[in-house]
């Protein structure tokens, strides 16, 4: 059937708006799970939680994160010594930068000013320029150096050392070891509290987050979390932390800051490991290591909702539809 | 189906970390090896479906067309053994326990020197995208470099005392392909990191590469009546082909001084080093004159591992008494090549 001449410019406007809003619909609907042992990115419609597509990254991807502006998501090819960035909108690959030695965490200090590589197999903590990724300092950071986090002012990055059972920091100015301090056994995941004086670090060995005073380095406190605690995520409020416990059997603790309690926990099992809250505090994506799945949490009712099948050792989630990262 | 096995099969491997890894690693600080232990379950569990598989498919085969029957099989009793051990992860892991720290040292002090291990894909990124034929890819360059190794377990006097343990058995059967020293195991081990560190083997295909070469290797040493024919010879290494090597009395002639036919999966390479024989017939198996006693054949583990070390002992000790050749050449060995007492 052919429309009038005159309605066909509306026409064609309005099925191009038509294609656009869908368009950003599905894509405002993705969510990017690693898939380390594979190699691969599943990408996920958060809102069917159907699996749309699986793409070939590279190899041995572990985590991933995105940029300060979230214009891209990068994922750290730990084998491949590469990064790759990608549209965390569309799932397009957008660039890869080569010769990133051995990246393993990844993150950017708050001032923008480093971006910080660990290597936790060559043990080693690598300093770039974000701008370029060209390597400013190398770091020996013996043992197994795995995740990080940085304190307000960009001064510190902070790094557990999850074979030597110890923290240490490394100030971003003079690029050399400020100190390094004994915790709980197999620290792993770490974060700043919001109000910038504690690092809290979980510790799989001894299950406990460790509560440190990083300016007077001192151990504050040991709050039990669960078998295996291993990362921490916000749940966005300034004030909560979701724990994943990483055991086969899994769960999930969430912390409070201001009392350094454990107010709640849930069941979550094959290994929750990495995490992310969804943007209206409804949902908690995290994937489960040992269980080849994303597992969804309703953070409503408090149970889990439902598994999505992934890749071999899921090693990241991401939406761009989060709660805040603080 | 698939994805109901998959599913089955990760439940188990998960089920297996729970109640038997995990609460040990746990509550001996070792948390950080939990991950490393879930894929040590892969490949055991991926061990036992390839010896069930061996054992279903091609153990029937071995009944129903023998090359030889033996009335007394328990010399083969001790290759079973060594299959569980090789297969299971257990040689693996030793092997890896030894090596890892050593190759992630040298691996680290080049980082620290600003060399970072060239890749395959940074000649061909397209590979990147390509998980398939990244895997043919590294499958062939496997093959090759395990075609040297094996052609140099031959060649040099004193690995072919170690070598020699495989090609004792004169009851050569699908589980013969792990009857090996464990020195020869730890040499090979090395040889396939430094190899995979040089190209790049993507970690992720390790357990499929692994599979594709223990499959084909348990195969190709089946005591059963199979070729793959004049065509399919030339593409896939057979039980026939591989017969050959094992064969106590080789093929004269120059090129198969040291042996003959040492491709693993790809008779390529034999054909383009000139080591290839195309033999109609199935050889009896063995070594005769070896660097090994004749009891080799028949003992035990222990027995055969003690044995090896003597040998190998012996080929850096000055002053041995002349052997004979079961093929005398006119050609000599290269000086720390193995000498014409090599079997075969």
């Amino acid at each position: 059937m052919s429309l009038p001449t005159p309605r066909r410019p509306i026409a064609a406007a309005l099925l191009l708006m038509l294609l656009l809003c869908s368009n950003s619909t599905a894509h405002a609907a993705l969510a990017i799970a690693l898939n380390s042992a594979d190699g691969t990115l599943s990408m996920i419609n958060s809102d069917t939680y159907q699996v749309t597509g699986k793409a070939s990254v590279c190899k041995e991807p572990h985590h991933l994160m995105p940029t300060p502006d979230e214009q891209s998501l990068i994922v750290a090819c730990a084998a491949s010594n590469q990064l790759v960035f990608f549209d965390p909108l569309s799932g397009q690959e957008q660039k890869r930068i080569r010769n990133i030695s051995d990246p393993y965490q990844l993150g950017y200090s708050p001032n923008r000013k480093w971006f910080v590589a660990t290597s936790l197999r060559l043990d080693r903590v690598d300093l770039y320029d974000p701008v370029d990724f060209r390597l400013v300092a190398r770091l020996p950071a013996p043992k197994t150096p795995s995740h990080m986090a940085f304190d307000d002012a960009s001064e510190f990055v902070f790094v557990t050392l999850q074979d030597s059972n110890e923290v240490m920091a490394i100030n971003l100015a003079t690029r050399k070891v400020a100190w390094v301090m004994p915790v709980a056994a197999t620290p792993a995941g770490i974060v700043m509290s919001p109000d910038n004086r504690y690092l809290l670090v979980a510790c799989m060995g001894d299950g406990v987050v460790e509560v440190i005073d990083w300016r007077t380095q001192k151990s504050v406190k040991k709050v039990a979390t669960g078998k295996a605690a291993h990362n921490l995520q916000p749940k966005g409020d300034r004030r909560h932390f979701y724990v994943s416990n990483r055991t086969v059997d899994g769960s999930i603790s969430l912390l409070d800051t201001q009392t350094m309690t454990v107010v709640e926990r849930y069941e979550v099992p094959g290994g929750p490991d990495d995490m992310i809250v969804r943007a209206d505090g409804k949902e908690l994506w995290v994937t489960a290591r040992f269980a080849r799945k994303v597992q969804v949490l309703d953070l409503v009712s408090k149970k889990l909702k439902l598994s999505i099948p992934v890749g071999s050792s899921p090693h990241g989630v991401f939406f761009v539809n989060h709660a805040g990262l603080r | 189906m698939i994805n109901a096995f998959l599913e089955a099969f990760v439940d188990l491997q998960g089920w297996l970390l729970a109640h038997l890894l995990e609460p040990v690693l746990l509550a001996m600080g070792l948390g950080s090896y939990v991950e490393m232990a879930f894929d040590g379950i892969e490949f055991f569990l991926c061990g036992v479906l390839q010896i069930s598989a061996a054992f279903l498919l091609l153990r029937p085969l071995e009944a129903l067309r023998p090359i030889e029957v033996w009335p007394d099989r328990r010399a083969v009793r001790v290759d079973v053994l060594y299959s569980f051990l090789d297969r299971l992860g257990i040689i693996p892991l030793l092997v890896f326990a030894l090596l890892a720290p050593l190759l992630t040292s040298v691996d680290s002090w080049l980082r620290f020197n600003d060399i970072i291990p060239p890749q395959l894909e940074d000649l061909l990124p397209g590979l990147e995208a390509r998980p398939m034929l990244s895997f043919l890819l590294y499958l062939l360059i496997l093959d090759f470099a395990e075609y040297w190794r094996h052609r140099l377990s031959h060649t040099l006097r004193w690995w072919w005392a170690l070598h020699a343990v495989h090609h004792s058995q004169r009851q050569m059967t699908l589980w013969t392909d792990s009857r090996n020293h464990l020195l020869d195991d730890l040499i090979g081990g090395f040889w396939f990191a430094v190899i995979a560190l040089l190209v790049g083997v993507p970690p992720g295909h390790f357990i499929g590469l692994l599979i594709v070469v223990k499959t084909i290797e348990n195969l190709s040493h089946v005591n059963a009546r199979l070729s793959f024919g004049r065509f399919g010879e030339l593409l896939l290494v057979s039980p026939r082909y591989h017969r050959w090597h094992h064969a106590i009395e080789l093929p004269s002639g120059r090129p198969y001084r040291f042996g003959c036919n040492f491709a693993i999966l790809f008779p390529i390479w034999d054909q383009l080093f000139g080591t290839q024989y195309r033999g109609q017939e199935m050889p009896p198996s063995g070594i005769r004159h070896g660097p090994l006693p004749e009891s080799a054949a028949q003992s035990g583990f222990w027995e055969q591992q003690w044995d090896g070390l003597r040998a190998l002992a012996a080929t850096f000790l000055p002053s041995r008494p002349p052997a004979v050749s079961a093929f005398p050449s006119p050609h000599q060995p290269a000086a720390g090549s193995a000498g014409d007492d090599h079997h075969y």
